[in-house]
């Protein structure tokens, strides 16, 4: 155990040409049920994935597989090629509400903990990683922000800290756990429009929302899920009444436009205009 | 103003106990911001109680040997802050149940054993409310060591703890050890207590676990400065509260954390939130 302290992996070990995320029959037992069951899904490189689903679908229970931080009880994992937890190269931005924001760290202390594990053991940041974190918060539009304390960022902010995180880590995938719950309208288009560019770096996103539209317009595929997996794909292919009728039951409300587009509604979220 | 100063240091074991106070304060300030970012003040106060059952085998098995006494409590505490671990490890039970039933456990054990021989109850009490003017010379050296060994390590793994009391959903992401930091921390605070025992005590040591830290948390939002500042406010509480004993003849541990106590509600009192927070 020592050893990964001592001696960490390279960022960037693993080949170019695997798959982002390669689920297997993964099920998940989770307070004593099936929070997962049976999901097999592979995702392609690059690609930005709306995670959606009603409440209790197993999105958070999906995410903390990924990372690592729960264990499945069946099936196969493998993220790059890697099981969870073997690689530096997925980033977990945390729930808002799961940070101290009183905690005495700057916003470029918490970016600057995305090297840590790249550092090992008695080693400290040199110029290399401190020019990765300054890209990283100038990426993200927080360099003029770099040495406040966490707790003074608006809500958009200290999402897009962590995204800088990500970046620093040199993630090359990326899970966010409804990044945009409780923020407004423009915070909300800044963070969608920095995952736009973060195609340009080929990395993946799997974004957990609530609002279909948004997942809709901005993403490029769709993984519904309900406990089970009920569709993956487009947006055009995942959002037809059958699958959200499979998702939700009666608590959808899908109504086609006369240009050809879905209106969705979900009880469980914030309605997207 | 400088006779007062000087009287003191007159005596030997004023000058041996001013130096041990400073010490414990630093060791025990500098974990003690760990304890205070992570929420855990009560595992401190459980871990300091649970060291009672290790200090009375001691003394029945070693009879009052200071130097032994010190080993003992010392494994009291790993025996203990490895026990919670292992309760709490396969989530059955939420980690401030097993603090609850280890501290009382063993606490009801060390009270039990001090109870069949009355001989050496009034010994004891020494490090229920500690007894800094009976400091060897060997006590300190110890306690330097000691100290010198906690701030080595809190220096080495200082990003690896800062992650870990920040963020543990990043360390295990990270791929940092987190089971294991987490036990070197608790390790880490066992010895600071138990090197607290002959200037606190016991029934006391929680506070400067936690007073010094939480007061440098007021004043500053930056980690290395907390440490720092946290290190002050518990070595000058130390020689304040020595001071204090001396000439008013009050208890010394009680002293140095009413003293502590003091300084911590003058600042909450004086930095009040509108103040340092202009969050957005």
């Amino acid at each position: 155990m020592l050893k990964r302290i001592f001696n960490p992996s390279p960022a960037h070990a693993h080949g170019q040409r695997s798959v982002a995320v390669d689920l297997r029959k993964l099920s998940v037992r989770f307070d004593g049920h099936l929070a997962l069951e049976d999901i097999s899904l592979q995702v392609e490189p690059g690609l930005r994935v709306a995670v959606v689903g009603p409440n209790g679908a197993g999105k958070s229970t999906l995410f903390n597989v990924l990372a690592g931080l729960l264990l499945p009880s069946a099936g196969q994992v493998r993220i790059y090629g890697h099981a969870p937890a073997q690689h530096h190269c997925l980033a977990y931005v945390p729930q808002s509400s799961q940070v101290d924001w009183t905690f005495p760290v700057s916003v470029r202390d918490v970016v600057m903990m995305g090297r840590s594990g790249h550092l090992g053991l008695l080693r400290w940041p040199g110029a290399e990683d401190r020019r990765l974190v300054d890209e990283s918060l100038a990426r993200v539009g927080l360099a003029g922000l770099a040495r406040r304390q966490i707790g003074q960022l608006s809500g958009g902010q200290r999402q897009r800290m962590f995204i800088a995180r990500a970046l620093a880590q040199g993630a090359n995938l990326l899970l966010l756990d409804e990044p945009l719950a409780g923020l407004d309208i423009p915070s909300q288009e800044q963070i969608v429009n920095i995952l736009d560019e973060l195609r340009a770096l080929s990395i993946s996103v799997l974004f957990a929302t609530h609002d279909l539209g948004l997942a809709a317009e901005r993403f490029d595929r769709i993984l519904l899920l309900n406990r089970r997996l009920v569709a993956y794909g487009s947006p055009e292919q995942v959002f037809s009444g059958e699958h959200l009728t499979a998702a939700y039951g009666g608590h959808m409300q899908a109504i086609e436009t006369k240009d050809g587009r879905l209106l969705l509604g979900d009880s469980g979220g914030h309605a997207h205009a | 103003m400088l006779d007062w100063l000087l009287e003191p240091l007159a005596f030997d074991f004023m000058q041996r106990g001013l130096l041990a106070a400073t010490l414990v304060g630093v060791i025990c300030a500098v974990v003690g911001c760990y304890i205070v970012l992570r929420g855990m003040a009560f595992l401190g106060d459980a871990l300091a109680h649970t060291i009672l059952p290790g200090m009375a085998l001691g003394y029945l098995v070693s009879g009052g040997q200071r130097g032994a006494l010190f080993w003992w409590a010392l494994a009291a505490a790993v025996v203990s802050s490895l026990g919670i671990g292992a309760l709490s490890r396969d989530g059955r039970l939420k980690q401030d149940t097993a603090i609850g039933i280890v501290f009382a456990g063993m606490f009801a054990l060390g009270v039990a054993l001090i109870s069949t021989a009355r001989s050496y109850a009034v010994d004891l009490s020494h490090f229920l409310f500690g007894n800094i003017l009976g400091i060897t010379n060997q006590d300190i050296g110890l306690t330097f060591s000691v100290g010198v060994l906690v701030l080595l390590l809190v220096w080495a793994f200082y990003k690896e703890f800062l992650v870990l009391a920040f963020d543990v959903q990043l360390a295990t992401t990270l791929r940092l050890p987190a089971r294991l930091l987490e036990i070197l921390l608790s390790l880490l605070t066992a010895v600071a207590i138990v090197a607290s025992l002959q200037t606190v005590g016991v029934a006391l040591v929680a506070a400067m676990l936690v007073t010094p830290a939480a007061t440098a948390m007021l004043l500053t939002k930056s980690l290395p400065r907390m440490m720092l500042l946290a290190a002050l406010i518990a070595a000058g509480s130390g020689f304040l509260g020595l001071y204090i004993s001396f000439y008013f003849n009050v208890a010394s541990g009680a002293a140095i954390v009413l003293t502590c106590t003091l300084i911590f509600v003058l600042v909450w009192l004086l930095r009040r939130p509108g103040v340092r927070n202009a969050a957005a």
